[in-house]
């Protein structure tokens, strides 16, 4: 499930620039609707940037439900999770630009194992180095999250 | 895609330049989930003719991924090499300035690109790596100006007697950091077999950013062994003594302030940015030193993002060299860079 979410527009600099810049480029979107949004039991916020995820590894629990909030520091990029061998996950979304917004992710494996995650959108020469993993554990000890995410 | 205005200062002989630097087409494909393809051709300075100096068509890339886990995967084809931190991120709207930093062009002779294989990964998410064997450089296409640019062979026909080998490691830990440490080692003799030229360089740089602020710094040695048998043998081979340093080395330093608030619909960016390159930095007993080649720079300038993807650019740059005849060149920069 994906929830988009968009920040309010700064109006005043956008008059301003915009003007200045005589219609040169189009002022943000309105903000997107939301849709349904289960009850997570952890939040893991994710920042995109050319290359690289961060955090880029995430240890959550197996029968959780974790909402992955995803910005991007510069371009869109994509954001696809890859179970292991034999398990579909059906999440495949684009990340908003910088100060376009973020995007919402709701994991909820119940398999145990290694789901990798990748940029699932050209973004750029080191596009194909920009991956990580989530690793789902079935043991009900705190969950932990490497590289710095809440 | 970035185009550039350059205005030579100060000197009444160079004319101004308008010149569509590059046009790049990204291609990427999915086999499966773990069988990758990503490719990069690259047009610079538009147009391309048959022997004449004009633009240049370049495969940049075009590998195979096959993915097993996080910390191991394999990579094959034509690979950028993982030297510092505009080869393999060079995207207009990444880096301040309109032409990349000049340690970026004399020093690492970027884009450096070329064929091999190797294995890349990520060690618990903190730290990155990729290791490679490339074709090696030709050592007959250095020079005391220009250090190691255009020597790459390219991955056209390329002579791997001996493959050099590359590698880079990246920590990642904190967020806004990025810490490198990249080397390059191979025999350069490609077109003078009979002449053993081990090359080699080392890189190490980092970027941060944190709020308004943004950070780089970066630092290149290279090393050539038997400079001066190649610059005697180089001499008698083309007539002209290319008079090779037997080691090289830049640096430099930038920071930049992004002066509007972060929620505005455009961004500006003010930088600057010293360099200091020496293409000769030590030389070898009986050649010849020039000091017009021992060089630092000031760029100032700034980045206006239309887009995050859309980016204009205007710049100062200010060469200077230890020659007392010869003036390091002066310009006026404009640039629009983009990228989807």
């Amino acid at each position: 499930m994906v929830v988009l979410m968009k920040r309010p527009a700064a109006t005043g600099w956008c008059l301003i620039l915009c003007g200045a810049l005589a219609g040169a480029t189009l002022p943000p979107v309105p903000i997107q609707d939301t849709v349904d949004r289960p009850e997570a039991d952890r939040v893991v916020e994710i920042v995109a940037e050319r290359f690289l995820f961060t955090p880029s590894a995430i240890t959550i629990e197996a029968s959780t439900t974790v909402e992955l909030r995803l910005t991007s520091e510069d371009t869109d990029h994509g954001f696809r999770i890859v179970g292991p061998d034999g398990i579909d996950v059906d999440i495949d979304i684009t990340i908003p630009k910088r100060n376009r917004g973020a995007a919402s992710v709701f994991f909820a494996p119940t398999e145990p194992g290694k789901y990798r995650f990748e940029c699932s959108r050209i973004c750029g020469a080191g596009h194909l180095y920009m991956s990580g993993v989530i690793r789902v554990t079935a043991a009900s000890s705190a969950p932990a999250t490497e590289g710095g995410s809440r | 895609m970035e185009m550039h205005y350059n205005r030579p200062i100060g000197d009444p002989f160079a004319a101004p330049v308008l010149d569509f630097h590059r046009f790049v087409l990204l291609v990427s494909h999915r086999f499966s989930d773990r069988i990758h393809f990503f490719g990069e051709l690259e047009l610079e300075h538009s147009v391309v003719e048959g022997l004449e100096e004009k633009g240049e068509l370049e495969l940049e890339q075009a590998y195979v991924d096959f993915l097993v886990t996080p910390e191991l995967n394999f990579r094959a084809g034509m690979m950028l090499a993982p030297m510092g931190i505009i080869n393999e991120r060079h995207e207009p709207p990444t880096f301040y300035g309109v032409e990349r930093p000049f340690v970026d062009t004399f020093i690492i002779p970027t884009t450096w690109f070329d064929v091999g294989a190797g294995i890349h990964g990520t060690i618990g998410g903190k730290l990155r790596y990729r290791a490679y064997v490339m074709a090696p450089l030709d050592s007959v296409e250095f020079t005391g100006e220009e250090g190691f640019r255009g020597a790459a062979q390219n991955g056209s026909n390329a002579q791997v007697r001996q493959m050099a080998v590359t590698g880079r490691l990246e920590y990642v830990g904190f967020r806004g950091l990025t810490l490198g440490a990249s080397f390059w080692r191979g025999d350069s003799s490609v077109t003078l077999i009979r002449l053993e030229t081990p090359t080699a360089m080392i890189v190490a740089d980092a970027r941060y950013r944190r709020g308004r602020f943004e950070g780089r710094a970066q630092y290149a040695h290279g090393f050539v062994e038997g400079a001066a048998e190649l610059n005697a043998a180089v001499a008698r081979l083309t007539g002209v003594d290319p008079n090779v340093g037997s080691q090289i080395r830049g640096f430099y330093l930038e920071g930049a302030y992004s002066v509007l608030p972060r929620d505005a619909p455009h961004e500006l960016g003010l930088f600057v940015r010293y360099e200091d390159f020496d293409t000769q930095f030590r030389m070898d007993e009986g050649d010849v030193t020039l000091p017009g080649f021992d060089r630092d720079a000031w760029v100032i300038g700034a980045n206006y993002w239309l887009d995050p993807d859309v980016v204009l650019k205007v710049d100062y740059s200010h060469v200077r060299s230890q020659s007392d005849i010869i003036a390091g060149p002066r310009s006026l920069n404009l640039g629009i860079g983009w990228w989807f």
